[in-house]
């Protein structure tokens, strides 16, 4: 479980805090939608829920973050690192740069951690295999194209078997296949503990995928409910947050007035 | 364990230890720089290079290549020293009010071996060692993996700038920039690539130090290694008599041995 | 209110840290062996050791930053005032720096043949951004990765001979960061406009003349009224154009920004530029008799056949391109830093001293 509690964060040089009293409970096996208007602060609170802020990048922080209990305010990034993962949109700056294959690439945070050798290899024939990435793992990862990068971006982060994982808009350079086999990996992940916290501009992925959805704006935290509530919810729109085209369809079958019976799962 | 990680190479030149072939690449060129005249670099040349090389089956394309680098700065120490050497007495030949002496001859000639015996003994090592495997070798010796990583990255950063320098060219060139015309143009032409370049450059570190921290880069200690690179107590004999090589010719040049030696001058 | 930034905090009992205490050690270290260099080891007969001082001087320097982070160690139990300034950023910064060094460095000092190198940029710039130190390294490593690793077209068979020089520049690039010369100040003073707008450029008329001197003063161009005199004249007029467009730039700058940082980096560079012919000029001389394949080398060949000896030619000569290209690379890289933004900047380890004092919202 990874708790955050009343949490403000402040960029170095920044002129005002970017998150304001910001509380979110991530429990094992869930998977959180998070939402808003650009520059509402979905990045920063990812940022801030890795870690990565105030550690990697400086800043103020104030409040708690916690997991499973433990506060982990004060621990330093690689204890972190062996927890949490972090996927970022651009899949090019999150590959090391200093792999020659996609193997090492995927390998990397355990070798960095000193997991000990035979799991190393275990684990990344496993992260390879979760997304059916395997033909790839002898290639050099600077020859790949930004979707299957961001695929073996992702498997890095699998590698670790991370008890939490956050996600920052990650499906922005994959293909429908791509999203299809990087999704069921996540439902996996879930089934298996792991919590998910997803933030995303495209509300249709959040709607399938996520069972709870937060919308941030101006970095304070407006609505936290589960997904079908939130992302039906009549203020979406003046928060700047596209509605999810399924509830689009059904509102606009309501105010034609017509007495359309459509099937839970075409909307859901 | 994947085959295709931690392939040993094709001669057993190949499968020596990075860290030798690096030892033998410095040894020769500190050794060449230090034992002076022509002979000396020569016969460094001889068996620390060629001998070598075509045990490792690389000869032809080493000269190529090491002629193709020595050519420029070979030319210019030929020419500087043939004909500017000042003091020099004894006349060879004569262009125009300019004259070539046997003394300038003499020093170019030294001058040339020295470059002769570096450059090849650089360019053996970077066609029979991979850069990547040079760094695991270090890292297994307890060289911090930070540093690993400095050393593989600039490796890998020059390509990389180049090719996003010729992609910003084109976008140029595509919009007008000529680069095909005088010093003067090519010089203010520079500037608009240069520009990008950098800045891009420079936009790329903070993502990346972000992905590294998140990958527990930050953790002290030693990480673990999937491979490395074999070694021999014969090779590390050798790396140390190499050592011991190069500081006594480096003792005899000190105290003057060398110079009565009467070939070697 | 936690920032989670890790810094060893070792205090011994009851001892108060005095951080010039460092500096001193290492001075003292650096002058002993220079002296005791000079004293005893080289009254070698052979020639080329005794001019050689650029040995004995790296010899010292290593010493000197041993001697600096043993005295730190003892007092704190700790080197962190080294280790501070390689965090991970800085370790990401170094390959970029180290590949625009060599990159710049190619395509300008080899393929342009103009006498400036422009090799020195990332170094500069991470000497600014992170630290002394981590600009020293940067220039070791990329002239030793320049000669030992890069293939052709991106080698350079003189390159690590002169890794000394380039850790010399680091180290005073990162210094004159330190102290505030690279901070922006825009909005100074009119008064202190036109002082440091004399002295700066004051510095550089000094060196034009200087230029000037060398080429057409008695020394210089009588010997060559025939065949080769356009030749060295267009080399001059290039040198002098290069500086008199630096001048140009820098009053634009100064001027349209009023700020007088422009004057102080160009200072520096001069600064760093003369040091630079200095160390360079030794090693050029006795390793590769003063021919390094760059667009400097017929400046080398007209000294000497002005009568100068190879040690001296090389020197001439780097005095008159060192300071040229050091002053372009400082100018280049301050361009850089203003264009960065302050957030970026803040993050590096010697960021707080390039961002524009009270400029709202302080460092955390």
């Amino acid at each position: 479980m990874l708790t955050l509690v009343d949490v403000s964060y402040r960029y170095a040089g920044g002129e005002s805090p970017s998150l304001r009293d910001v509380t979110l409970k991530l429990a094992n096996g869930e998977v959180v939608g998070l939402t808003g208007a650009s520059e509402s602060g979905k990045s920063t609170l990812c940022l801030v829920a890795s870690g990565l802020a105030p550690r990697t990048i400086r800043g103020t922080l104030e409040g708690q973050l916690s997991i499973d209990g433990q506060d982990m305010t004060s621990a330093p990034m690689h204890v972190l690192a062996a927890s949490i993962g972090i996927g970022f949109q651009d899949p090019v700056a999150q590959l090391s740069g200093v792999c020659g294959t996609v193997f090492e690439e995927i390998a990397f945070t355990p070798m960095n951690l000193a997991v000990p050798r035979d799991e190393v290899i275990a684990r990344t024939w496993a992260a390879l295999a979760a997304l059916r990435i395997e033909a790839l793992a002898p290639r050099a990862p600077n020859t790949l194209s930004g979707g299957q990068m961001q695929l073996v971006a992702i498997a890095g982060l699998l590698a670790m078997q991370p008890r939490h994982l956050v996600l920052d808009e990650p499906t922005a350079q994959l293909d429908p296949a791509g999203t299809a086999l990087v999704g069921a990996a996540l439902a996996r992940l879930a089934e298996g503990g792991t919590s998910i916290l997803i933030a995303e501009q495209k509300t249709d992925l959040l709607s399938r995928i996520c069972s709870r959805v937060l919308v941030l704006d101006a970095g304070r935290v407006v609505l936290d409910g589960p997904a079908a509530e939130v992302l039906a919810d009549p203020r979406l729109d003046e928060l700047g947050v596209p509605v999810p085209s399924a509830i689009r369809l059904r509102r606009a079958i309501d105010a034609a007035g017509l007495m359309l019976d459509i099937p839970a799962d075409l909307v859901a | 364990m994947p085959d295709f990680l931690g392939q040993p190479g094709p001669t057993p030149w190949h499968r020596l230890a990075p860290l030798t072939k690096l030892v033998i690449a410095i040894g020769t060129a500190i050794a060449a720089v230090l034992v002076g005249g022509v002979i000396g670099p020569l016969l460094l040349v001889l068996f620390g290079v060629l001998l070598p090389a075509r045990a490792a089956g690389v000869l032809p394309r080493l000269m190529r290549l090491s002629l193709l680098l020595s050519l420029p700065i070979g030319v210019s120490a030929l020419l500087v020293n043939l004909f500017f050497y000042p003091g020099g007495q004894q006349v060879l030949f004569q262009v125009g009010p300019i004259t070539a002496t046997t003394e300038g001859l003499a020093l170019a000639l030294q001058t040339l071996a020295r470059i002769l015996a570096i450059s090849g003994a650089i360019t053996l090592f970077y066609l029979t060692t991979r850069p990547a495997d040079l760094v695991l070798d270090l890292e297994r010796r307890g060289v911090s993996a930070r540093v690993g990583f400095v050393a593989n990255a600039s490796v890998q950063a020059v390509p990389s700038m180049l090719d996003r320098a010729t992609t910003i060219v084109a976008a140029q060139r595509a919009r007008g920039l000529d680069t095909q015309a005088g010093i003067w143009r090519r010089v203010r032409g520079l500037v608009p690539i240069v520009g990008p370049v950098i800045m891009g450059a420079i936009a790329q570190v903070e993502e990346r130090t972000m992905a590294l921290e998140a990958r527990g880069f930050t953790r002290p200690g030693p990480r673990t290694l999937l491979w490395t690179p074999g070694d021999s107590s014969r090779q590390r004999l050798a790396r140390w008599l190499v050592v011991a090589g190069v500081v006594a010719v480096g003792v005899a040049r000190a105290t003057g041995l060398l110079s009565s030696v009467a070939w070697l001058g | 209110m936690s920032q989670g930034v890790q810094v060893p905090t070792a205090s011994p009992s009851g001892m108060r840290t005095l951080g010039w205490l460092r500096y001193v050690a290492a001075l003292v270290v650096f002058a002993v062996i220079v002296g005791a260099g000079i004293a005893f080891v080289w009254d070698f007969s052979v020639e080329e050791a005794t001019r050689s001082w650029a040995i004995l001087t790296a010899i010292a320097l290593a010493a000197a930053f041993a001697a600096y982070a043993a005295a730190e160690y003892w007092q704190t139990g700790a080197v962190t005032s080294i280790s501070r300034q390689f965090d991970t950023r800085t370790i990401v910064l170094m390959p970029i720096a180290i590949a625009l060094n060599i990159v710049l460095g190619q395509a300008v000092g080899a393929a342009l043949k103009i006498p400036i190198y422009l090799d020195s940029i990332g170094t500069i710039l991470i000497g600014a951004l992170a630290g002394p130190i981590p600009g020293a390294l940067t220039g070791v490593a990329a002239n030793l990765i320049w000669t030992y690793v890069l293939p052709p077209p991106f080698h350079s068979d003189i390159a690590a001979a002169f890794a000394l020089v380039a850790a010399v520049i680091g180290l005073m690039a990162g210094g004159f960061a330190r102290i505030g010369w690279m901070r922006p100040r825009p909005d100074s003073s009119g008064t202190t406009l036109l002082v440091g707008g004399f002295v700066a450029v004051g510095l550089v008329l000094l060196m034009a003349w200087y230029a000037y001197d060398r080429f057409y003063g008695s020394q210089g161009l009588d010997l060559f009224a025939g065949t080769s005199d356009p030749l060295f004249q267009v080399l001059a007029v290039v040198v002098g154009v290069l500086a008199v467009a630096a001048v140009i730039v820098f009053a634009v700058l100064l001027f349209m920004r009023r700020d007088v940082t422009v004057a102080y980096v160009v200072v520096a560079g001069i600064g760093t530029g003369i040091v630079s012919a200095l160390i360079s000029a030794p090693i050029a001389a006795n390793l590769f008799s003063g021919v390094t394949g760059a667009g400097t080398d017929f400046l080398v060949a007209v000294f000497r056949q002005s009568g100068s000896d190879i040690s001296t030619a090389t020197f001439q000569q780097g005095l008159l391109s060192d300071p040229v290209d050091k002053l372009v690379t400082f100018m280049i890289v301050y361009v850089i830093l203003i264009s960065m933004a302050r957030r970026t900047k803040a993050r590096f380890p010697q960021g707080e001293y390039l961002i524009e004092r009270g400029a709202g919202g302080g460092i955390d």
